[in-house]
């Protein structure tokens, strides 16, 4: 089988590694950096456990290549949080009990993560759908939703009601 | 990468199926082709891959050598140039979803680049990806067929341009051949007042195949009265997108008042050759067909009448 090196920043951190070019980004993760945190659900791109962010993009990490993530920054939810303490969407996800299984929830909290990057004040419908890429096989999607809820208000405060104006 | 682009000549000669497999990401369109000339069928042009990644997991067929656009920078712009809108083959959905440009000049463009897959899948799939992958249900073909759009394919040789409607020849097939590069698809920029309408039917609102899509496009003369232009374009009803063109023969020429939006929808349902599958059966498609024709007609109806007035 062919080698060949890749070089990516991962939660920060250079990282050069020996992969194959069928090899999926997934994999990569999991399996030569260890980040265990980025799950395997379906395979097919639909139910969002492999969630990863790219290049600042939510991106399917079984539906990219290893040497198509070549040079590229990379966050799996370890990279989310830090020594101080967790993200402020993790701790919200904690407070409202939005997480029955867990399995899906990496992948919902960097979808959740990213879509309030862009999006201080969601409404119910963009909630929804910033989140439509991942399910949740627990069905605990409320939960999620009041999470996600708790989170917004708490991000836009801290944010000094800046984006108030505009809500 | 850049060490296997290195590799390339004389690879043909000792390529096997069982043989290392190669990896190229050229920086320039010329150097893919290239590539392309010399692998044949025996690369994998690779985008987004948000559909081949799919296929090949469920080992509907061995890829080897791969073939990656992702360094072409060219290809990831959307310009306008003169008269007419140029999108680079590996623009992503949500680019098209968020452009302004787009919004502008072919709103249902957008609106369909919204309604594929995921935020996941629209970051990574392409705009070429959608059109060489020709799913009949591909949900950006019936808008760009409803646009006349063009598609440029460049080889080594030689560069194409061809219209959306003689480049599905079947589900999954198209003209393209091995050596070819989709790099652009080209849309005439409209000068006329249009109105439109895009219309999905799936089992859910994300990650849903089309059970049936719908794309009309209304052009109007200088008037805003007459009818110069229109086209109906479907998706999962045939074995590729296509247009209705009974539609396109009854509209121009006439106003929207000259015309019976229920005859149209008819004449919709009567034209097309759905099957049955899992996303829904012929005798839905008809019908539901004949619904969202008779739909999208009020829509362009009332937001022409609201300029109009």
């Amino acid at each position: 089988m062919t080698k060949l090196i890749i070089e990516l920043t991962i939660n920060g951190k250079k990282k050069k590694v020996e992969t194959t070019p069928s090899t999926r980004l997934l994999d990569l993760i999991r399996d030569d950096l260890h980040l265990t945190g980025t799950k395997e659900g379906c395979g097919k791109g639909e139910c969002g456990a492999c969630t990863v962010i790219m290049n600042g993009e939510l991106v399917a990490s079984c539906l990219v290549l290893a040497p198509q993530a070549d040079g590229a920054v990379i966050t799996t939810i370890e990279g989310v949080g830090d020594d101080k303490g967790l993200d402020p969407v993790q701790e919200a996800f904690i407070e409202s009990g939005a997480i029955q299984c867990g399995f899906c929830t990496p992948g919902m909290i960097l979808a959740a993560k990213k879509m309030l990057e862009e999006n201080l004040h969601p409404t119910e419908e963009e909630i929804k759908r910033g989140i439509s890429g991942n399910l949740c096989r627990c069905t605990g999607y409320q939960k999620i939703f009041d999470a996600i809820r708790l989170a917004a208000d708490r991000l836009s405060s801290r944010d000094g009601g800046r984006g108030e104006e505009d809500a | 990468m850049e060490e296997s682009f290195g590799d390339l000549k004389g690879c043909q000669k000792t390529y096997q199926k069982t043989a290392l497999s190669q990896y190229f990401a050229p920086q320039k369109i010329e150097e893919a082709l290239e590539i392309l000339s010399k692998y044949g069928e025996e690369i994998k042009i690779i985008a987004g891959g948000t559909d081949l990644l799919v296929q090949y997991y469920d080992r509907l067929y061995e890829i080897n050598n791969w073939l990656d656009l992702k360094n072409i920078i060219e290809l990831k712009k959307i310009r306008i140039s003169k008269n007419q809108m140029e999108i680079g083959a590996t623009v992503t959905h949500s680019q098209l979803e968020n452009s302004e440009d787009i919004k502008k000049y072919f709103p249902i463009l957008s609106q369909a680049a919204a309604d594929i897959g995921s935020p996941q899948i629209r970051n990574r799939g392409t705009v070429g990806g959608n059109i060489v992958n020709a799913s009949p249900a591909g949900d950006l073909l019936p808008p760009l067929m409803a646009y006349d759009a063009q598609f440029k394919l460049l080889s080594v040789q030689k560069e194409e341009l061809i219209p959306a409607e003689e480049f599905f020849v079947g589900p999954k097939q198209t003209i393209i051949k091995p050596d070819q590069l989709l790099t652009q698809v080209i849309l005439p920029l409209p000068y006329e007042k249009t109105y439109d309408s895009w219309i999905k039917i799936g089992k859910r609102r994300a990650l849903a195949i089309a059970t049936i899509t719908l794309a009309l496009v209304v052009k109007m003369a200088e008037d805003n009265k007459t009818i110069k232009e229109a086209r109906a374009c479907l998706g999962s009803v045939a074995p590729t997108p296509i247009q209705i063109k009974e539609i396109r023969e009854r509209m121009i020429g006439k106003n929207f008042n000259q015309l019976d939006f229920n005859q149209l929808g008819q004449m919709v349902e009567d034209k097309i050759s759905p099957i049955d599958d899992i996303r829904g059966t012929r005798e839905y498609r008809k019908d539901v067909a004949k619904e969202i024709m008779i739909n999208a007609l009020e829509e362009v109806y009332s937001s022409w009448w609201r300029s109009y007035k």
